[in-house]
């Protein structure tokens, strides 16, 4: 019944991005050209909790410097989590350079990507319900910290954004959901401008979950960040004059999880094909590669094949997870912002990138990213 | 976008505590049964309050045909059930369905919490470094999606939205706008959560829970019961429907979404009115075209104050009827907005008003008019209704649904 159809393009206005490089893009550029020197080593957030972390690489976002971008006021009860999301959120905001009038905020909405949201806030409760005197003396003023929206709704209240507000969970490739979910959402007119991001948390928790699940080569390391895009029409954009970072074209996912990895790959090629259809791009267009799946047993390679066999020549890769560490479900907006840091240093032409994506879910899609000029 | 199809509702899959199956479900809802009872699913010693509406003869393997059940957790299990049932009830070829672009978008609010505080007393008992290490494949929330995908074999968007209580309107929202604009042929759309430990602990402290029975917009309302289940609907183009001569629920005629930006727990009441509002504007409906309202109607004093406020904000004088099913399964969380677009395609389809049971004096501060059906439902001719569902992070999504004649 369906036919294929060209999309409308995104354009990304201004961006955001937290990671163990540093904050900004400028530090992500630095990262991704000349590597870290240090890497911060993350903290324990569990109150009382003895557990250490497994023995494997670990890089944590330096300094948040949370007082300086979110003042002091009502961050009490706000858990890290939301702090990487609410930074990275006003970095894009700041970055957009004119503020937003109450009628541009009643018109902006909130789309990111996440696996569980704060983990840390979540099994806390479930630690309180074990640990305490008594299993219901959680802590009142954080439990509403353990649903997954909880940053989403922060992100909204601290900017004052009534529009469309959503998270998106489909593990490794959840960004790319986010972008099919903020083309749509715009399309149809529900908001104007979109915050479309993803972010992750590192703790020992999350560490442990990743090493004890045998996805990970053995000293793959495992990160932290939050990308965030601020995004419209492109056509839109172009219409009141505000310049764009870049387009985001055909965004394709599916989920190949049902089968054995000869099915992975068709149905990572096929969305790799399908997103240059619709994006009008040719193979031989493609400047540069994001991987998402660097780092993952079998899933690396296979990756690196179907690229590989789609595009049929040698064109450059990006593994920003090599200089960020795993980041789950932000992976896909970090490898955005990677994209965009390395296009900081002007070329001759408007590049294409591809971004693509495979979990261990089944979870795959790819993403056409293509330079504004 | 270039496409815009009219999208209708032609299967209904539930897994609630008052019945398996949508028909078992509905005749529930109909007599206002109800589905509380002693919780099982954890050691609930220690609690000043032990009830909530758990499904207590859910055999996930006499449903599923391909899951394999050990390595899902609760939540996943529901909905892949649900979704396997409403396919059925779809009289839809399996094949077909896993030949076409089609996929999921499902609601949830706490996900795998089963598996994750399973994954906790390991941690508690004996140290992170000796937890299961097959929990950490099972915790991700993005598995209530993938589960319906892999039961059926979907190569289409897998998508999980966990957007709290107001999650599985969001799902159904997004997943009418993939069969709208041609982004999918066919999207199974829904919610799915499990009661657990931590959840009721939390709502406990909020003050929120209630001791034994849910009771909306009664006087003596004290708060919600956490309850659990799977609800999934079957989203078609209609002309797709019409051709093979399918039975039609409902027309899903469109949705409003917006939030507070205010409080992460206390709704806003102008802010769900705004948000009937754009839901009206979406579906290109008038306030006096509803006939009935399914409310989120979670049975906190706050929540049904607020909530009717905002209902008469909008329609002024005349309030349709308006109940609430969380009476009789309890808050389903994440699901619980899926199971009032299903009462809400059989109230349509079958001409009743689902009730609110436990109802022994409407609270008077909820002002005049109010009309919630209390008990049992009525007969009633519905030609358009409208579903309900607000969460915390302030997320409003308010669906409608309209008789295809």
């Amino acid at each position: 019944m369906t036919t294929t159809v060209a999309v409308r393009p995104l354009t990304i206005t201004a961006c955001g991005v937290v990671s163990p490089a540093g904050l900004g893009l400028g530090a992500l550029e630095e990262a991704l050209r000349s590597g870290v020197d240090d890497y911060t080593a993350p903290d324990n957030p569990f109150e009382g909790a003895v557990d250490g972390y497994p023995p494997r690489p670990l890089w944590a976002v330096p300094d948040l410097r949370v007082a300086e971008h979110l003042g002091r006021k009502g961050l009490r009860h706000i858990d890290r989590f939301t702090m990487l999301g609410l930074i990275a959120c006003k970095l894009a905001l700041d970055e957009s350079g004119t503020a937003l009038t109450d009628e541009d905020r009643a018109d902006t909405g909130v789309v990111m990507a996440t696996n569980t949201g704060s983990l840390v806030s979540m099994l806390e409760v479930g630690r309180d319900t074990l640990l305490q005197e008594k299993p219901y003396l959680v802590n009142p003023a954080r439990f509403p910290n353990v649903v997954t929206n909880a940053c989403t709704g922060q992100i909204a209240i601290r900017n004052s954004l009534t529009g469309v507000n959503v998270v998106v969970s489909g593990g490794q490739a959840a960004g790319l959901a986010a972008v099919r979910f903020a083309r749509t959402a715009i399309g149809d007119e529900r908001s104007r401008r979109l915050l479309v991001g993803g972010v992750e948390e590192l703790s020992q928790v999350a560490a442990w979950g990743w090493h004890k699940s045998g996805a990970l080569h053995e000293d793959a390391p495992v990160g932290e960040g939050s990308a965030v895009f601020l995004v419209e029409d492109a056509e839109a954009a172009s219409t009141a004059g505000r310049s764009g970072l870049a387009d985001l074209l055909a965004c394709e996912v599916g989920y190949y999880g049902a089968g054995d990895s000869e099915w992975r790959a068709r149905g990572l090629r096929s969305c790799v094909e399908r997103a240059l259809e619709r994006s009008g791009v040719g193979a031989d267009d493609v400047d540069v590669v994001s991987l998402g799946a660097t780092n993952h047993r079998r899933l690396e390679l296979l990756e690196d094949r179907v690229v590989q066999e789609v595009l049929d020549r040698p064109v450059p890769r990006v593994r920003v997870s090599e200089v960020l560490g795993e980041l789950y479900s932000a992976s896909v907006p970090l490898q955005i912002a990677a994209v965009l840091a390395l296009w900081r240093e002007p070329a001759d032409h408007a590049r294409t990138a591809l971004v693509t994506s495979v979990g261990g879910d089944g979870n795959a899609g790819c993403l056409v990213v293509r330079e504004c000029r | 976008m270039s496409e815009r199809r009219r999208v209708v509702i032609t299967g209904l899959g539930a897994v609630s505590s008052i019945g398996i199956g949508v028909e078992n479900f509905v005749a529930g809802i109909r007599e206002g049964r109800n589905g509380a009872s002693p919780i099982a699913s954890f050691d609930a010693s220690g609690f000043p309050y032990v009830t909530a509406g758990e499904v207590h003869d859910f055999e996930p393997g006499a449903i599923l045909e391909r899951l394999d059940v050990e390595r899902w957790g609760r939540s996943s299990l529901f909905s892949a059930a649900a979704a396997r049932l409403a396919v059925q009830d779809a009289k839809l070829d399996p094949e077909l369905l896993s030949a076409s672009r089609a996929g999921s978008i499902m609601g949830t609010t706490a996900g795998e919490a089963q598996v994750l505080q399973a994954a906790v007393e390991q941690w508690v008992a004996k140290g992170l470094d000796n937890v299961d290490g097959r929990l950490a494949a099972m915790t991700p929330v993005s598995q209530i999606a993938n589960s319906v995908n892999h039961e059926l074999r979907l190569t289409g968007d897998a998508q999980t939205i966990p957007t709290a209580c107001s999650a599985s309107n969001m799902a159904l929202g997004y997943a009418y706008d993939l069969v709208r604009t041609g982004e999918a042929d066919f999207m199974l759309a829904g919610g799915a959560d499990a009661v657990n430990r931590a959840c009721h602990a939390g709502f406990y402290r909020l003050g929120a829970l209630a001791e034994d029975l849910s009771r909306p917009f009664d006087l003596n309302r004290s708060g919600i019961l956490t309850g659990e289940g799977g609800a999934v609907l079957l989203l078609e183009p209609l002309n797709h429907a019409v051709a093979r001569g399918a039975r039609i629920y409902a027309e899903v005629l469109g949705y409003g979404v917006n939030c507070d930006a205010r409080h992460m727990v206390n709704p806003d009441a102008p802010s769900i009115a705004e948000c009937i509002r754009i839901a009206h504007r979406y579906a290109g409906v008038k306030p006096e075209q509803i006939d009935y309202i399914c409310a989120h109607g979670t049975g906190t004093p706050t929540n049904d104050h607020t909530e009717v406020s905002a209902v008469r904000e909008v329609f002024g004088e005349r309030i349709p009827p308006i109940s609430s099913i969380k009476s009789m399964i309890g808050h389903t969380m994440g699901a619980a907005s899926a199971f009032g677009a299903i009462v809400c395609g059989k109230a349509l389809e079958d001409g009743f008003l689902p009730p609110t049971a436990n109802l022994d004096k409407l609270d008077p501060a909820l002002g005049d008019g109010l009309d919630v059906v209390p008990g049992r439902a009525r007969p009633a001719t519905l030609n358009i209704v409208q579903n309900q569902g607000l969460a915390f992070g302030g997320n409003n999504v308010v669906t409608i649904f309209g008789r295809v004649a």
